[in-house]
């Protein structure tokens, strides 16, 4: 099936409205048609064209997975757990500070602060928080910028807006932070690359972050609200199993809440979800489950080896082996997302040919639901 | 604007009357002006002795909405405020394609008429929804439609004038001029002394101009 | 507007058919007359308003058409000579006290009624016929046929009014009341009548006065034989005439704008010994006796009115009474199809109905030129859609409107009202408002839309009314709103105008009809007393407009109010007679017909004063029509259009 590009009408009857946005931002930011609002991408007025990029660049419209692996690896798309991987490591920011900030070890700041440091990136294009803890995407500059937008509060965040943003003619060289659908949405892009947004060839680095599932930002905001003071809130953090906790951490300690209290605000479209560690991204970052202060780094691409090699290089960067039980329990996980997304997909549709958004081969689907 | 001065019916006016009743329509856009328009040729018309009756379109239409004044004159038949379809002998129009409009509602072989060259876009057109003619395509039909055609570039005469509002005036002058109703510039004098009386030189500049425009198109 | 209290008698002025009325009310010694805007009708209170002061008499705008009426009686009631003009839901709106008033009787002073309607609804939200409310309540109807009419019928309706005891009613309509024609003068009275109530109507009997419409079989028989006594002088009244032969092949009987119209259309056929025209300006009572006559002068009646069947079924019924053995004609007219029963008539129309009913051929245009223009005017005519004036606050504010109930994402629905916002049904206003139907229609409708949450309703419902509006009927809405605790925003859009009907004052601006300064009443400050949440915002400031009405809406519970104030534009520029700001579009930021942007200004936010440019392909600013409102450098999402302050 070749992807056929369509309208915003067919993008808000065929993802928006069909449940199954996740907020990545790619469609907003471009055009006066399209905005995000508390949550939400809401279609102010139709355009009345027959294909737009809103359409195109979309993560939950049709992709061929195929397409997409060749253009980004060379290679057609395996459905291996773990997706393309050239290196797997552990590593942490060299800096206690950064490293107390930031989430788990810090890694994401650390490769961002190396690649503005070393000038091979101008901007990092991220997530923050506003002061009332609701996130919307902004562009960082310098080390100090990328160190404050550390932490994470689970919330979806549509980071792509910031890069749609960028004017055209703007020179500057770009990373950005991604999830795993950002991720797919930026690939889309440079398989077709925008004429009358940001120049995508700017994009010199795509950090990955690992996601299982992300909050709806009206409801789960809606939740902190009405039980946080908010702007007393440090930080986040939802330890591993068997913990089941959401906390919150403030100068005077630590307020948690049942998980499943938080499941509930998780969006549906996430359970459509086959990638876990971001499979696209030039370098991918998650937690190390078990181990606290350390990420786990999925290198992927020349791009990705080639920020790790100078984050190294710089001493900013720590890493070590890791553990074979750690990669073990990855795989695990990340293949059994890919099996329960796959099959929530089939339930929906009925039919294993028919994928939604997704372009696989029978071959890829058949062994991962065997 | 009061409606002084003593209207006395029935004398044979200086011009004579070709056509009896004489049938006028004034075509434009709303917010132009044409009822204003309509208004100071009536009286000058019935200064003049004549009987005049002016049927118009407005309230609503006025939001943008094309616009028509029927201007009956007669010796001394009271006629109905509508023209007939195919039975406008004049056609004055503001705006190029409700000139056409007109012609194509109310014209025939030997309508003449004066039509200033501005185009006025609709929604509809800014829209996308509809196209508008090219000038040329739009005076090539008009003149198709009529017997003798006076194309007038009324607003931008009155931009060079300092008041694009003048256009209108102009347009006057250039009706007068080209004589197809019975009137002449001594009949217009005092109508628009009296719709006018800050202005009036301005607007008798205006309306010499449009005799002018249109007299040197022989 | 004329002078209608130009004092030359015998002398012949230019009147449009609502001038002549007023000139009519003024030489027949009106001393009160009140109204409320409404087209047709507006220009009789303008133009009486206008020289109020100096020809000693009282204009006033009410608040609506019902005040206006019960104004007009009380100044009947003292002996003063009063008048009462509106359009045709003006009519609807008085249906109450006037079917009262018919019982009750009016006063020493003689009292008109001047419905105008509107046949195809022109600038109107329906098409109504108003005569058939005379037959309903027994009152006595005139229409005129002419200029001259409409002087000449008002100014014996007085005489009429006062000779009855009872309300008389002037029906019109827009081809005659919006026309201009030539009216020679009558004089003009030298002095008023001084206003006194009196208190004994029988002297003998030392009975009160009492204007009560009890008890009814009473007072409707003698609303009954009121109605003879007009009938009587009906049946020689002056106007109503019969042109044509004594025999005819066919009988037009018409009234009010027809006349003409048949007069023309038989002329233009040629039949003038052929065919003869009853026009009747008395229309209810019908002269039954003058009808009879003339019923007998041709076999084929045709019956040419607008817009209801009105004068046909009253002259069917006639007809039916006739005695056995006289010839039945057979009638024609909207019963048979030959004249629609729906919308305006015009000289064509009825010209083509009387071929059709004597077989003959109606003279078209030159049949060639009429193909051709048919096919170049069609192919080269685009639309003239109405839309909101350039620099329009309603363009803004329903922008806004459209923005916060997407944004919000809870379908929210807008009801509408009567004004120059009912546009916003349309592209105008970017197809927001939902529903229409009278003034105040759109805040009772939200009263009921806003108590359905226990049905699982839970769309935000957005009422819009314009400040003239919320005056003459929103206001007992809003009351219901706020004591049932009704879920609904009223949204007022406060132009500081009545601009639809030609800008008029209302309690609102501070100035009354005759031009005197007067205290705002404070629309804000009304709902305050309600204990209603306020807003106020200006509608140019899109940002916030919009954040205010999420807010509301994000609000729920009783009704709230959102007041978008700024001046029209029309009243701004008149006054002002300069532009806030210098608009231009830069075309080297104009992205065009990109996806990007895909043309949002002239698309999608309209604006008369943004064009197209074919050529470039770009937008651009039309600088004759642009007022320099500065709006539409906001909504471009690139930036493109600059805006200077003058």
């Amino acid at each position: 099936m070749t992807t056929k590009v369509k309208g915003c009408r067919e993008l808000l009857d065929e993802v928006i409205d069909a449940g199954l946005c996740t907020l990545c931002g790619a469609c907003v930011g471009a055009c006066p048609y399209l905005v995000h609002y508390r949550g939400r991408v809401v279609l102010l007025d139709s355009c009345n064209l027959a294909e737009g990029q809103c359409y195109q660049y979309c993560p939950r419209t049709y992709m061929d997975m195929d397409a997409i692996s060749r253009q980004t690896f060379g290679i057609p798309y395996a459905g291996d757990e773990l997706g393309t991987v050239r290196e797997i490591v552990m590593a942490r920011s060299a800096d206690a500070g950064t490293r107390a900030k930031a989430q788990y070890g810090g890694t994401v700041t650390a490769l961002l602060s190396v690649a503005l440091a070393e000038g091979l990136v101008d901007a990092a294009v991220v997530s923050k928080d506003s002061e009332d803890r609701t996130p919307g995407p902004f562009v960082a500059r310098s080390a100090e910028e990328v160190l404050d937008c550390g932490g994470s509060n689970y919330m979806a965040c549509p980071v792509l807006e910031g890069l749609n943003r960028i004017p055209r003619q703007s020179e500057e060289r770009l990373a950005v932070v991604a999830t795993p659908c950002q991720c797919l949405a930026v690939a889309k892009m440079k398989l077709n690359p925008p004429e009358n947004r940001v120049d995508i060839g700017n994009l010199k680095l795509t950090v990955g972050l690992f996601c299982t599932w992300a909050l709806s930002p009206d409801r789960f905001h809606r939740f902190l609200r009405e039980n946080l003071d908010l702007p007393r809130v440090l930080r986040f953090d939802i330890p591993p199993p068997p913990a089941e906790r959401f906390d919150a951490y403030t100068a005077s300690g630590r307020t948690s809440f049942p998980l499943d209290q938080v499941r509930s605000c998780v969006m549906s479209t996430c359970a459509l979800c086959l990638d876990m560690t971001a499979e696209f991204a030039d370098v991918s970052v998650g937690s190390v489950e078990g181990i606290e202060g350390w990420n786990t780094v999925v290198v992927r691409t020349e791009a990705g080896a080639g920020i790790m090699e100078r984050a190294r290089a710089s001493g900013k960067l720590e890493t070590a082996e890791l553990p074979l039980e750690n990669l073990a329990h990855l795989k695990e996980a990340a293949r059994l997302k890919k099996v329960r997304a796959l099959r929530q997909i089939t339930d929906r549709t009925g039919s294993r040919s028919d994928l939604l958004y997704l372009g696989l081969s029978a071959g890829v689907v058949d062994r991962l639901l065997r | 604007m009061s409606a002084g001065g003593d209207h006395k019916g029935g004398n044979v006016s200086a011009k004579a009357l070709t056509k009896d009743p004489l049938n006028l329509i004034i075509a434009g856009v709303g917010g132009q002006g044409n009822v204003r328009m309509s208004l100071l040729i009536g009286e000058a018309l019935v200064r003049e002795g004549l009987m005049v009756t002016i049927g118009e379109t407005y309230g609503a239409s006025q939001r943008g909405g094309a616009v028509m004044s029927h201007v009956r004159i007669s010796k001394e038949a009271e006629c109905s405020p509508f023209i007939s379809d195919g039975r406008a002998d004049v056609v004055l129009g503001m705006e190029p394609v409700e000139t056409l409009r007109m012609l194509g509602q109310f014209g025939n072989p030997d309508v003449v008429t004066v039509v200033n060259t501005r185009p006025i876009y609709s929604i509809d057109v800014t829209g996308g929804d509809e196209e508008y003619p090219s000038m040329d395509r739009l005076l090539d039909t008009i003149g198709e439609l009529s017997a003798r055609t006076w194309p007038v570039n009324a607003t931008e005469e009155a931009q060079k004038l300092g008041n694009p509002i003048l256009a209108n005036v102009i347009l006057i002058g250039a009706l007068v001029g080209c004589g197809a109703l019975p009137l002449d510039e001594a009949s217009l004098e005092p109508a628009l002394r009296e719709s006018f009386p800050q202005d009036l030189e301005a607007n008798m500049t205006a309306f010499n101009r449009g005799i002018e425009l249109v007299r040197r198109q022989g | 507007m004329a002078n209608v209290d130009v004092d030359a008698p015998g002398t012949r002025q230019l009147f449009i058919g609502n001038e002549a009325i007023a000139r009519g009310a003024l030489e027949a010694g009106v001393g009160f007359a009140a109204a409320y805007p409404g087209t047709p009708s507006s220009e009789i209170l303008d133009s009486l308003a206008s020289v109020a002061d100096r020809a000693g008499i009282y204009a006033q705008w009410s608040v609506n058409e019902k005040v206006a009426l019960e104004a007009a009686a009380g100044a009947s009631f003292a002996g003063i000579r009063a008048m009462a003009s509106m359009k045709q839901n003006g009519v609807n709106v008085v249906s109450d006290f006037l079917v009262n008033l018919v019982m009750t009787g009016s006063g020493g002073g003689g009292l008109v009624l001047v419905g105008c309607d509107d046949p195809s609804a022109i600038s109107s939200s329906n098409e109504q016929d108003t005569r058939p409310i005379a037959k309903w309540f027994d009152i006595p109807l005139l229409e005129p046929s002419s200029f001259q009419e409409c002087k000449d019928m008002t100014r014996w309706l007085f005489d009429l009014s006062e000779e009855l005891g009872t309300i008389c009613m002037l029906r019109s309509v827009t081809r005659i009341a919006h026309a201009r024609g030539v009216v020679k003068l009558g004089e003009l009275p030298k002095a008023q009548r001084r206003a006194f109530f009196d208190q004994v109507h029988d002297a003998r009997n030392v009975m009160p006065t009492r204007f009560m419409p009890v008890p009814s079989s009473l007072r409707h028989a003698l609303a009954h034989v009121k109605l003879e006594n007009a009938r009587q002088k009906f049946e020689s009244s002056p106007f109503n005439w019969y042109v044509g032969p004594e025999r005819a092949e066919l009988l037009i009987i018409t009234g009010g704008s027809c006349w003409l119209y048949s007069l023309e259309a038989v002329k233009a056929l040629g039949i003038e010994e052929k065919v003869g025209i009853l026009k009747l300006g008395t229309l209810w009572p019908l002269p039954e006796r003058l009808v009879e006559e003339h019923l007998g002068k041709s076999q084929r009646v045709l019956m040419v009115e607008e817009i209801d069947p009105f004068l046909e079924r009253s002259v069917m019924e006639v007809s039916a009474t006739l005695p056995p053995d006289s010839p039945r004609p057979v009638f024609y007219g909207k019963r048979s199809g030959h004249i629609s029963a729906y919308g305006e008539l015009n000289p064509d129309v009825v010209g083509k109905a009387i071929a059709a009913v004597l077989g003959l051929d109606y003279p078209t245009r030159d049949v060639e030129y009429g193909r051709k223009a048919d096919e170049l005017a069609g192919a080269y005519v685009p639309q003239r859609m109405m839309t909101f004036c350039p620099g329009c606050a309603h363009r803004a504010t329903f922008w806004a409107i459209k923005n916060a109930l997407k944004l919000d994402g809870r379908q929210g629905i807008v009801t509408g009202d009567i004004g120059c916002y009912s546009m916003a049904l349309g592209p105008a206003g970017f197809f927001q408002v939902r529903t229409m139907h009278c003034m105040g229609g759109g805040i009772g409708v939200a009263n009921g839309l806003g108590k359905l949450e226990q049905f699982g309703f839970d769309q935000p419902v957005l009422a819009v009314c314009g400040d003239s509006t919320f005056f003459h009927a929103a206001i007992p809405a809003l009351i219901n709103g706020v004591y049932n605790e009704a879920n609904f925003i009223l949204v007022v859009l406060d132009n500081s105008a009545t601009a639809m009907t030609g800008f008029q004052p209302h309690p609102g601006t501070g100035v009354t009809a005759t031009g005197q300064e007067t205290g705002v009443i404070s629309i804000e400050a009304i709902c305050r007393a309600l204990g209603v949440a306020v807003a106020v915002c200006d509608p140019f400031d899109l940002a916030g407009t919009t954040s205010t009405l999420l807010e509301m809406m994000a609000d729920g519970g009783r009704a709230r109010v959102v007041v978008m104030r700024r001046e029209c534009e029309l009243v701004r520029s008149h006054r002002e007679k300069t532009k806030p700001y210098t608009v231009r579009v830069d075309p080297d930021i104009c992205v065009g017909e990109a996806c990007g942007c895909a043309r949002l200004c002239t698309r999608v936010f309209r604006c008369p004063g943004l064009v197209w440019d074919e050529d470039a392909r770009k937008a651009r600013i039309d600088e004759v029509i642009c007022t320099g409102c500065g709006v539409c450098a906001d909504i471009c999402p690139q930036g493109a259009i600059i805006k200077e302050a003058t």
